[in-house]
């Protein structure tokens, strides 16, 4: 694992990954104890719990605003920032979502919302008052990207296929367990041994969850490349968002951290928890992903 | 096709549709008549600058057959670049035919060089009771839609545009979705 110059809140970092990751683990323990205290079948668990991430999809904007503290802003108090929006998703062909700004000093963006319609953009204070605007642009285009690409529904599926596939192996490994009457006084406790393979699976999908978190972000680089046609935007936005971070004190990163998955940048690098765990690549191979794009965009027409 | 590319984050800018324009002239006495909205003689076109020097080429190629096709017709162009990085070509010119016809050639002639996507919208200025009444057109969308700003911030008269909105549904393809009607407060003509 390297260790990156911008990387040295580690602890911070940590503490937000042990975070998020705890949270998916109490899904996982709920539906362990339902199974177990009420003695559901697997089909009712996997039904419950496509109700349930069904229902944070549906309330995907209004959990993700209130939990920044965002509030939507009307055109007249905002009018540069709406022009922007405006224009940039008739440049990709999108609805024009609702734009809410976060109080904060900490330069960043986010967007979510279960539809291209009911699409919400939010960016900091910060952002509009660190970047310059071109630089701004270059970010809203990322978050417009987002939209353009459903990273809300994709995610949200994602992770459900994720929590189907712990609950199956769960399953067949209890049931096999039962079946196969094959038991001696030396193996681990059923309850113990469904209790690690829950937690590999369960760290294994994880693991292959943030992996698409980080591909989907290169695709609304990419995105945001194609929409303003100036990479090298999003790519100063990014160095100065990266660099702005780390001088902010941690005090201010801690308020936002939990919105991690959704910001264009994390509050924080990656550090102990290592690259496997981060929702976002890291930022010099987002800037050399943007650099080929910028080459490819300035290749001659065939 | 196009739930794969979101899928896969390959999703393409959509280009733009330029046929749709040469509608514009036919609904000329709709629009005096009807809606009172005479032709002030100006149009533009606005598209993003992309920052490679090929776009930069086809540009100044586009500008100078632009600039030979104007001297010929006799209407007058206009450049500028706007706070949110821009380029407005500003076409004047008192015949509304060739009004559109010439903001057509700079439309088609940036695609003609591969960059229809950086193609944001076309305006065209209108008067009524010496106020300025926009009719844009969106070439993503292949459809117009009015914008009249009010004159006083960033407000617009939503009464007008949906009276005009109802006096061209049939006669223009006009864009029923208002969230996308793009407004451009800043407009330089």
């Amino acid at each position: 694992m390297k260790r990156k110059a911008y990387g040295r809140s580690a602890g911070l970092s940590a503490r937000m990954a042990l975070t998020m990751f705890l949270l998916g683990l109490l899904y996982v323990v709920f539906f362990i104890v339902l199974v177990q205290l009420f003695n559901l079948g697997l089909g009712a668990v996997i039904v419950l719990m496509a109700a349930l991430l069904g229902l944070q999809l549906f309330f995907s904007d209004r959990l993700a605003l209130a939990a920044a503290r965002a509030k939507i802003v009307e055109r007249d108090e905002a009018p540069e920032l709406h022009d922007m929006v405006e224009r940039l998703s008739a440049m990709a062909d999108l609805p024009k979502p609702r734009v809410a700004v976060i109080d904060s000093d900490v330069p960043n963006a986010f967007a979510t919302g279960r539809s291209q319609k009911r699409a919400v953009v939010a960016v900091t204070r910060g952002l509009w008052q660190r970047l310059e605007r071109r630089e701004v642009e270059g970010v809203l285009a990322h978050e417009l990207a987002h939209i353009s690409n459903r990273d809300v529904v994709t995610m949200t599926i994602a992770s459900f296929f994720s929590m189907v596939a712990a609950m199956l192996i769960r399953f067949s490994l209890y049931s096999s367990m039962f079946s196969g009457g094959n038991r001696d006084q030396n193996q681990l406790p059923v309850w113990a041994i469904m209790f690690i393979v829950s937690i590999v699976t369960y760290v294994l999908s994880y693991i292959l969850i943030m992996a698409i978190s980080r591909y989907r972000e290169y695709a609304a680089d990419r995105g945001a490349a194609l929409i303003t046609g100036q990479p090298e935007n999003l790519m100063s936005a990014l160095q100065k968002i990266s660099s702005d971070m780390v001088r902010i004190p941690q005090k201010d990163l801690r308020q936002v951290a939990p919105m991690n998955a959704m910001f264009i940048v994390p509050t924080s690098w990656k550090a102990s928890f290592g690259q496997l765990f981060a929702t976002h690549p890291p930022l010099e191979k987002r800037i050399a992903r943007l650099q080929e794009i910028a080459l490819e965009m300035g290749r001659p027409v065939p | 096709m196009g739930l794969l590319d979101a899928l896969f984050g390959k999703k393409k800018l959509k280009s733009a549709s330029l046929d749709r324009l040469f509608a514009l002239p036919t609904a000329r006495v709709t629009l005096e008549v009807e809606c009172g909205l005479v032709p002030a003689g100006a149009a533009a076109v606005v598209f993003k600058p992309m920052s490679t020097s090929e776009f930069a080429r086809a540009e100044s190629e586009t500008e100078q057959l632009l600039d030979a096709a104007a001297a010929e017709s006799g209407s007058k162009l206009e450049r500028r670049t706007d706070g949110y990085g821009y380029v407005w070509v500003i076409v004047h010119d008192p015949d509304f035919e060739d009004l559109v016809t010439s903001t057509h050639v700079v439309s088609s002639e940036l695609q003609a060089h591969g960059f229809g996507e950086q193609l944001l919208a076309a305006a065209f200025r209108f008067d009524r009771d010496e106020r300025p009444v926009y009719l844009i057109y969106g070439y993503k969308r292949a459809a117009f839609w009015p914008f009249v700003p009010t004159g006083e911030g960033q407000e617009r008269d939503n009464a007008l545009e949906l009276r005009v909105k109802g006096e061209l549904d049939g006669v223009l393809p006009m864009e029923q979705d208002l969230s996308r009607w793009l407004a451009l407060f800043d407009a330089p003509f």
